[in-house]
C-alpha cells in the first residue's frame, strides 16, 4: 500500500528554492510600480477608497501603501519599509520603495545565472557600506540659523507635494513651527525637536489654504462653558487644572444612610460649600482664564463667571500640555496646591472665534511660545488631510536638517554620482561579487529615471546625457530638472535634501533586500505559536 | 454475521499500522522534517518565510522556530520538531544540525531494518556509538580551556552568526554579544562564574540600519515618564522601585463604612487623596528621583514628583522591574509598611545609576538606566528595516549569546564546519571494526549518519559534495592513522571558494556542549522513533447515531 505520509497539515502551502526567489523579486517590484509614479515634481495623486467607503487623496508613498492590503508575504514586507522610513525621518517614503524594488530586480539576473544569494548579500552589504561613505563625502554643511537656507530645503521637499502650489506658505509654515518647538537642552547640549507633542496641525474646512497660519501659541476646539464669561482677554493670567471644579464621590465605595431630614439638607449643602471652597481656591490667584482637563459644574460656573473669570472645561491632556509650554505655566491637579509661580503669563491675547459652525478658543501672542497650533484651511476635508501630511513631511525635513545640518544635491543629482563612483570602484574589485556591486550602482539610476519618466521626457536620452555629465570631475551636482525633464545644476535650481534622509532610504532599501534575498522557502497557513490548530483558514495564495 | 467479521478480537475506534510498515513511515516523516530544515544549515544557508494564517510573517533561518510554526500532524514528525525544540532550550543552539542527524541516523536504521536486523540491536548498536564518539570528541577534538581568549569568544560567536542574517555584520554584533555577556557575568556562592544571558535585555525598534545597533551598559526599559513636565534626564539617579499604586487609595472591596455624622464623608474622600501624597512625600524624603511602579500614577499626583523633580515612570513592567532593582541594588518594595505597623520608606531601599535618561529611538521613546551601581547589565537596542528583520536579529542575537554564554561557562571548544562529524565518522568506522558482535553494523551506520552534516553544508554552498567529503575524510583518515600528522585533525570545509582547510586557525569554532548535547539529543531520539513498531491512530470522537454516509460505507444497506 502506498499510502501518502502526511507530515504537514494539508492546509498549509509550501514553495521552495527558486521560485521563492523570483516571487519576492516580483512582490517587490509589483509594489513598486504601484507607487513610481508618485515621485518627483510632476507627480500625480493617487485616490484610494476604503471597504468603507472613505476616501484618501494623496501621493505620499506610506499613506498610499497603508490603504493596500496584499496577499503575498514579501509585498507586506515592502509595505512595511515605507512606515519606518515614515516614522524614522518622516520623508522619502516613496523613495525608499521604489530603491527597493529596483534593488530586487537587480538581483534576478544573477539569481537566474545561479549565483547564490548570499554571495549576492555580501556585495549589497558592501556596496552599502561605500554608499554612506560616498553620501558623506558628498553632502554640505549647511546653516540652520539662516532662514534663508532653510526655505530652499523644505522648498525642495514640498516641490513633490500637492501644497506646492502654496510652496512659500508653506515653507514658512513648517520652518516657523520647527523652530518654535525647537528647545536647547542645557544639560545635554541636545537639540530636542519633539513636532508630534507640541506642533499640532488643526484642520478647519472652510476659507482658502492662504488663510492657513502658524499660530503664536494653541488654538482648541472648545468654547467658554458660561455665556456670561469674557471672551476676549488681553494679558490673560492663565491656569490650567487637570481636577475636575465639580462634586466627587470618594473612591472607596460609601453608603449613607440618613435618619434625619435635616440630614440631607445639610449632604446637599456640603456638596456646594466644596464647590464653593475650591472656587475660592481659584479665585484666590485672580486668574483671568481657567483651563481644566476634567468637568465644570454649573455652581461653579456661576461663581467663576461672577468672578470674572473665563472657564473651560474637558481640555485634551496633550492640548493642556500645549498650554502650558505656550504661556509658561505648570499644570496644577488640586487647587488648594495653587501657587502663583503655576500661573500662565506668558499670552498676549484670548479670544473666541467662530469658524463655520464651530467656536474655537484661540491663546495668541504668547511671548515665548514653545508650542504652536497650525491652522490648515482648505476647501474640504480631504485636501485638507492631504496637505497636512505634506505639511508633516516638510516639518520632519526642517527637524532633520536642524538635527544634523548637512544636506545632498536632489533631483537624483546625488544617485548619479553615488553611481558613478561606485561604478569606478567597482572596477578595482575582484571576484564575483564586482557583478552586483556594480549592479547597485547602476540600480540607484531609477531615481532620476523616473523623475524623467514621470514629466514626460525622453528618458534614455537624457539618462545617457547625464550619466556623461557625471563622467567628468565637479559636476556632482547636476541632475534632473523633475518640471522640465532637463538636466541641471541642482545647485542653481537650489533643490537640495538632508543627508539623514538620504541615508536612511538607502539603508532601509537594501537592507530589506537583503532580508527579502535570503528567503528561499515560503510555507503559508503554518500556526500561530500558541499554537492555535484547526482554524483552518484557507492558505493565503501567492500572488 | 457482518458485524463478527469487523469485530476483530481487539476493537480498536481507529487505524492501526504494524511492523515494517510503520517504521517506514515514520522514517519518511522525519526525512521530510529534515529536508524543510536542510537548507538553512549552514554560512550559506537561506531563511525561510513562514505565514500563518492571520497572514503574519515571520522570517527565520532557526530550525527550532521554523518547525515549532510549522502545523506538524505526522507523530514521529511531531518527535522531532520537540526535539528541536528540546535543544533550543537546553543549549540555545545548533536546532538544525540536531534535527539533520536524528534524521539521517533513522535513515540508515530503516535501512538496516529491511536487512532483517531486530531493531533492539540497531538500538544498542547507536547507544554505544554515541557513548564513544563523545568520548572521543571529548578526548581527542575539544580545543582546551587555557587557550581560550577573548578573540575564541568572539569566534564562537561568529560562528554561530555567519549562518544568519546578521551573518554580514558579524563583526559587530559578536563584539557586542560578548560584551554583554560579560556585563551580565556574576559568580555565585560556589565561586562559579554565571552568565545569565537571560537579564541581556533585548529590545527592537524599526529604523535605522543593523549596523547602527548598539548596546548599552544598562537597562533599557520600554516606557515613558508619566508626565511631560519631568525630567528626562537625571545624573546620579537614586531609584525607588514600587510595586503598588500612587493612585486614590481605595478600600478592598466590600467594606462598608457606616458614617453618623455627613461631615465625616468629606474626611474620607479626603483622607484617600491624603495616603498617597503621604506615601510619595516619604519616598522623596529618603531621597528618591527617579520611582518606578508598576502599578499607575495618578494625574493628581504627578505634580508632587515635577516640582520634586523627580521622575516617574509608571506602568513598568514586574519583569523589567526586578531586574532593574537587581542591577541597581533596589529592593522591590510592594508596600510601604513596617513591622511596627507604619508606613516608611528608608534610603537603603533606593537603588543607584549614575544617569537615567528618556531617548528618542524612531518614533518611540525609551528610558535608559546606565551604568548601575551593584551590577553591570546589559542592553541591546535592534535597529533594522522591518519589524521581521528585527525578530529575526533577535532570535540570531539570542543563538549567539547562548553559544557564548556556553563557551565562556564550560571553558571548551571545538572547531566547526563539518570538522567534527568527519572525524568522529572515521573514527567510528575504525570502532566498529574492532566490536565483533551485531552492533556493528549500526555503528558503521552511525558513522555515515554523521556525515550528513558536512555534506549539507556542502550542498546548500553549491559545491561538490561527494568530492569535498572524500577529501575531508581522507584528511581525518591521515590524522587518526598517522600520529606524525595529527595536526591534520582540525581539517574542515570552507565553504565561499569550496575548499578544506584548518578550520581550527581559521577561527570556525563551536562550544563542545553544543556538539555532545546534539549528538546524544540526536541519537535519543532516532531511538525513541525506531522502537515504534506499532501505530494505533484513533478516529475523532463519532457523534451519536450513524449518519447515512457512514452507514453506506459500513456496507449496512447492501442487505
Amino acid at each position: 500500500m502506498a499510502a501518502p505520509v502526511l507530515v504537514l497539515n494539508q492546509n498549509s502551502k509550501r514553495e521552495s528554492g527558486r521560485k521563492v526567489q523570483l516571487g519576492n523579486v516580483n512582490a517587490a517590484k509589483t509594489i513598486a510600480d504601484v507607487i513610481r509614479t508618485c515621485l518627483g515634481p510632476r507627480s500625480m495623486l493617487k485616490m484610494l477608497m476604503d471597504p468603507m467607503g472613505g476616501i484618501v487623496m494623496t501621493n505620499d508613498g506610506n499613506a498610499i501603501l497603508r490603504e493596500i492590503t496584499v496577499q503575498h508575504p514579501a509585498a507586506k514586507t515592502m509595505i512595511e519599509i515605507s512606515r519606518t522610513q515614515d516614522e524614522e525621518v518622516g520623508d522619502g517614503t516613496t523613495s525608499v520603495i521604489i530603491l527597493a524594488g529596483e534593488m530586487m530586480s537587480a538581483a534576478q539576473q544573477f539569481l537566474e545565472q545561479k549565483m547564490h544569494p548570499t554571495v549576492i548579500i555580501a556585495a549589497y552589504r558592501k556596496a552599502l557600506d561605500d554608499m554612506q561613505d560616498l553620501l558623506t563625502q558628498l553632502s554640505v554643511e549647511v546653516d540652520v540659523t539662516k532662514n534663508e537656507e532653510m526655505r530652499k530645503i523644505v522648498k525642495s521637499a514640498i516641490g513633490t507635494k500637492f501644497i506646492n502650489k502654496w510652496a512659500n506658505l508653506a515653507c514658512d509654515m513648517a520652518i516657523k513651527s520647527v523652530s518654535t518647538v525647537a528647545i536647547e537642552n542645557a544639560s545635554t547640549g541636545r537639540r530636542e525637536i519633539d513636532i508630534k507633542r507640541y506642533a499640532k496641525v488643526e484642520k478647519v474646512p472652510g476659507g482658502t489654504l492662504e488663510d492657513s497660519e502658524v499660530l503664536n501659541g494653541v488654538m482648541l476646539n472648545k468654547d467658554v462653558t458660561h455665556p456670561g464669561m469674557r471672551r476676549k482677554i488681553e494679558n490673560p493670567r492663565i491656569l490650567l487644572l487637570d481636577c475636575s471644579l465639580e462634586y466627587q464621590k470618594g473612591e472607596s465605595q460609601t453608603d449613607l444612610e440618613l435618619s434625619k431630614d435635616t440630614d440631607f439638607e445639610k449632604i446637599l449643602q456640603m456638596e456646594e460649600e466644596h464647590v464653593k471652597r475650591v472656587t475660592n481656591d481659584i479665585i484666590k490667584f485672580k486668574p483671568d482664564l481657567v483651563f481644566t482637563e476634567k468637568g465644570i459644574s454649573d455652581l461653579a460656573q456661576y461663581f467663576l463667571a461672577k468672578a470674572n473669570i473665563t472657564a473651560i472645561r474637558r481640555v485634551r491632556k496633550s492640548d493642556n500640555n500645549r498650554i502650558a509650554r505656550a504661556c509658561g505655566g505648570t499644570v496644577c491637579s488640586r487647587t488648594d496646591e495653587i501657587r502663583e509661580e503655576d500661573i500662565g503669563t506668558g499670552a498676549g491675547l484670548f479670544e473666541i472665534k467662530k469658524y463655520g459652525d464651530e467656536y474655537f478658543t484661540f491663546i495668541t501672542k504668547c511671548k515665548d511660545p514653545k508650542a504652536c497650533t497650525i491652522l490648515l484651511r482648505g476647501a474640504s476635508k480631504d485636501i485638507l488631510m492631504e496637505v497636512e501630511r505634506n505639511l508633516q513631511d516638510a516639518m520632519q525635513v526642517a527637524r532633520n536638517v536642524m538635527v544634523n545640518p548637512r544636506l545632498l544635491p536632489g533631483g537624483g543629482a546625488v544617485e548619479m554620482a553615488v553611481a558613478q563612483l561606485m561604478r569606478e570602484k567597482s572596477k578595482s574589485m575582484t571576484g564575483v561579487e564586482q557583478w552586483p556591486y556594480r549592479a547597485v550602482a547602476d540600480s540607484l539610476e531609477v531615481i532620476p529615471r523616473t523623475l524623467i519618466q514621470n514629466c514626460g521626457a525622453s528618458t534614455i536620452r537624457t539618462i545617457t546625457a547625464l550619466r556623461a555629465k557625471h563622467a567628468s570631475d565637479g559636476n556632482e551636482s547636476w541632475g534632473v530638472n523633475g518640471e522640465t525633464g532637463d538636466i541641471q545644476d541642482m545647485k542653481e535650481l537650489d533643490v537640495w535634501e538632508p543627508l539623514s534622509v538620504k541615508l536612511q532610504i538607502y539603508k532601509t532599501a537594501m537592507e530589506t533586500a537583503m532580508l527579502l534575498l535570503r528567503i528561499d522557502d515560503i510555507v503559508s497557513g503554518s500556526k500561530k505559536a500558541e499554537g492555535k490548530e484547526g482554524t483552518s483558514a484557507p492558505a493565503p495564495t501567492a500572488q | 454475521m457482518m458485524n463478527i467479521e469487523t469485530q476483530a478480537p481487539l476493537t480498536v475506534a481507529g487505524e492501526r499500522t504494524t511492523g515494517k510498515n510503520v517504521r517506514t513511515q515514520n522514517v519518511l516523516a522525519a526525512s521530510s522534517i529534515a529536508n524543510i530544515v536542510k537548507s538553512s544549515l549552514g554560512p550559506v544557508g537561506l531563511d525561510k518565510m513562514l505565514v500563518d494564517d492571520v497572514g503574519d510573517v515571520t522570517v527565520t533561518n532557526d530550525g527550532a522556530t521554523i518547525l515549532k510554526l510549522l502545523d506538524v500532524e505526522h507523530p514521529a514528525a511531531k518527535v522531532l520538531c520537540e526535539l528541536a525544540d528540546l535543544q533550543d532550550q537546553e543549549v540555545g543552539d545548533g536546532t538544525t544540525s540536531v534535527v539533520l542527524i536524528a534524521a539521517e541516523l533513522l535513515k540508515n536504521a530503516d535501512q538496516l531494518a529491511q536487512m532483517k536486523i531486530h531493531p533492539t540491536s540497531i538500538i544498542s548498536g547507536y547507544r554505544l556509538a554515541c557513548k564513544e564518539a563523545v568520548r572521543y570528541m571529548n578526548e581527542n577534538l575539544t580545543i582546551p580551556g587555557g587557550e581560550l581568549g577573548r578573540e575564541v569568544v568572539i569566534n564562537c560567536a561568529k560562528t554561530s552568526m555567519s549562518s544568519k542574517i546578521i551573518g554580514v555584520d558579524s563583526e559587530l554584533f559578536s563584539t557586542m554579544v560578548v560584551d554583554a555577556a560579560n556585563a551580565v557575568k556574576f559568580v555565585d556562592g560556589k565561586g562559579v562564574a554565571k552568565y545569565p544571558i537571560k537579564s541581556v535585555n533585548i529590545l527592537k525598534a524599526h529604523g535605522k540600519s543593523a549596523k547602527e545597533s548598539i548596546l548599552v551598559n544598562g537597562y533599557a526599559v520600554n516606557c515613558t515618564v508619566a508626565s511631560e513636565a519631568m525630567p528626562k534626564k537625571i545624573v546620579g539617579a537614586k531609584i525607588a522601585c514600587l510595586d503598588f499604586n500612587l493612585q486614590k487609595t481605595k478600600m478592598k472591596m466590600g467594606v462598608h463604612i457606616v458614617v453618623e455624622n455627613p461631615e465625616n464623608l468629606e474626611d474620607i474622600r479626603r483622607r484617600e487623596i491624603d495616603i498617597t501624597k503621604e506615601r510619595i512625600a516619604k519616598i522623596m524624603a529618603a531621597g528618591a528621583n527617579v520611582i518606578l511602579t508598576t502599578g499607575g500614577i495618578d494625574d493628581l499626583n504627578l505634580k508632587y514628583f515635577v516640582e520634586a523633580g523627580a521622575m516617574g515612570v509608571r506602568r513598568v513592567l514586574k519583569r523589567d522591574l526586578k531586574r532593574v532593582a537587581k542591577a541597581t541594588g533596589a529592593t522591590l518594595c510592594s508596600t510601604l509598611a513596617n513591622l511596627e505597623g507604619e508606613e516608611s520608606f528608608d534610603s537603603s531601599l533606593l537603588g543607584h545609576a549614575e544617569e537615567v535618561v528618556q531617548e528618542r529611538i524612531c518614533d518611540d521613546e525609551l528610558i535608559f538606566i546606565k551604568s548601575p551601581k551593584v551590577r553591570s547589565a546589559a542592553s541591546i537596542i535592534l535597529r533594522g528595516p522591518t519589524d521581521v528583520a528585527c525578530d529575526e536579529m533577535e532570535r540570531s542575537l539570542h543563538d549567539a549569546l547562548c553559544v557564548v554564554k556556553r563557551v565562556l561557562e564550560s571553558k571548551s571548544v571545538v572547531p566547526g564546519g563539518g570538522t567534527v562529524e568527519a572525524a568522529l565518522s572515521i573514527f567510528l568506522e575504525n570502532y566498529a571494526t574492532s566490536v565483533s558482535s551485531r552492533e556493528q553494523l549500526a555503528i558503521a551506520e552511525f558513522a555515515h549518519s554523521l556525515l550528513v552534516i558536512p555534506k549539507t553544508l556542502a550542498i546548500n554552498a553549491a559545491q561538490d559534495a561527494t568530492e569535498l567529503v572524500a577529501k575531508l575524510r581522507a584528511f581525518h583518515n591521515e590524522a587518526q592513522c598517522n600520529p606524525k600528522r595529527r595536526d591534520l585533525k582540525w581539517t574542515g570545509l570552507e565553504l565561499t571558494t569550496g575548499v578544506v582547510r584548518d578550520n581550527k586557525a581559521a577561527g570556525v569554532l563551536e562550544p563542545t556542549m553544543i556538539k555532545s548535547k546534539s549528538i546524544k539529543l540526536a541519537t535519543e531520539a532516532a531511538i525513541t522513533i525506531l522502537r515504534i513498531d506499532d501505530l494505533i491512530k484513533l478516529y475523532p470522537e463519532r457523534k451519536e447515531g450513524k449518519s447515512y454516509q457512514d452507514a453506506l460505507n459500513a456496507g449496512e444497506l447492501d442487505m
